[in-house]
């Protein structure tokens, strides 16, 4: 497992938010984060290490 | 990600056991998981097998990241409480089937807080109790699809049949198998000789 993610995948904003989520990639382990109103609108994560493609 | 994988289980299997049939409704957020229009004239969506056997895969190597007991495995819906119960049984993580406790992923001063890592939910619109404490305490979701759902704070979706009884038992039966293979712990056939999936069908 890589290092956990501090920032959100898809949006880039700093993973600070109560609702916020990081987690390895479900494909490589790399780390992705997701900011809490990216979640919430169920915007899709591209993952920076393998190019899975998310949720 | 690239490259011809072999399924974990035959098409046909998927298909005799209704994993791929959706409903009349579909949302936006599945539509890259629909496959076709039912061609008998009922209006329901099929789900693209190929991504749901992939989508399977993933989350099996996913939940291997993390410790057993880390593990929470939620179903409100009746027919996915006994295949939830006994996933959870096989692969040593914990679950809450039936209602699921208002706090329990939220408040500790409750006898039955809990802090898991992950979250596993069979319906997220059936589920969202579960869900809505999950995603306010970080927790990353996967949950089951079908293609009324959409991905509002889902992190991982398995497109699948989540109303199916047998669909839910193959689906559950399935990822214990992989996870434990992840984990070293099984094989395909000692898993197809000691595990019936008609036992983790619920039955009533």
């Amino acid at each position: 497992m890589s290092k956990k993610a501090e920032v959100c995948t898809a949006s880039g904003l700093p993973l600070t938010e109560r609702m916020s989520t990081a987690f390895p990639c479900p494909s490589c382990g790399e780390g992705i984060g997701r900011s809490a109103r990216c979640r919430n609108q169920g915007v899709p994560y591209i993952c920076p290490g393998c190019g899975f493609k998310g949720p | 990600m690239e490259g011809e994988s072999v399924p974990l289980m035959p098409y046909e299997e998927y298909q005799s056991n209704k994993v791929h049939i959706g409903t009349q409704t579909k949302s936006q957020d599945m539509q890259q998981f629909i496959h076709e229009v039912a061609a008998d004239g009922t209006g329901l969506h099929l789900i693209d097998i190929e991504q749901t056997d992939e989508r399977l895969q993933l989350a099996a190597n996913f939940l291997g990241m993390y410790e057993a007991r880390d593990i929470l495995v939620v179903s409100a819906r009746q027919y996915g409480q006994r295949p939830a119960r006994l996933f959870a049984q096989a692969v040593g993580a914990r679950h809450i089937v039936g209602r699921f406790i208002p706090g329990t992923l939220t408040n500790p001063l409750l006898r039955t807080y809990i802090e898991p890592q992950i979250i596993f939910v069979t319906d997220p619109q059936a589920d969202n109790q579960a869900l809505s404490e999950a995603i306010g305490s970080k927790m990353p979701v996967i949950g089951i699809c079908d293609t009324n759902n959409n991905l509002r704070n889902v992190d991982l979706c398995i497109p699948a049949n989540n109303k199916g009884r047998r669909s839910l038992a193959l689906i559950y039966w399935l990822l214990a198998r992989e996870v434990l293979k992840a984990r070293g712990f099984m094989d395909d056939e000692t898993w197809q000789h000691t595990q019936n999936i008609e036992d983790w069908e619920s039955s009533f």
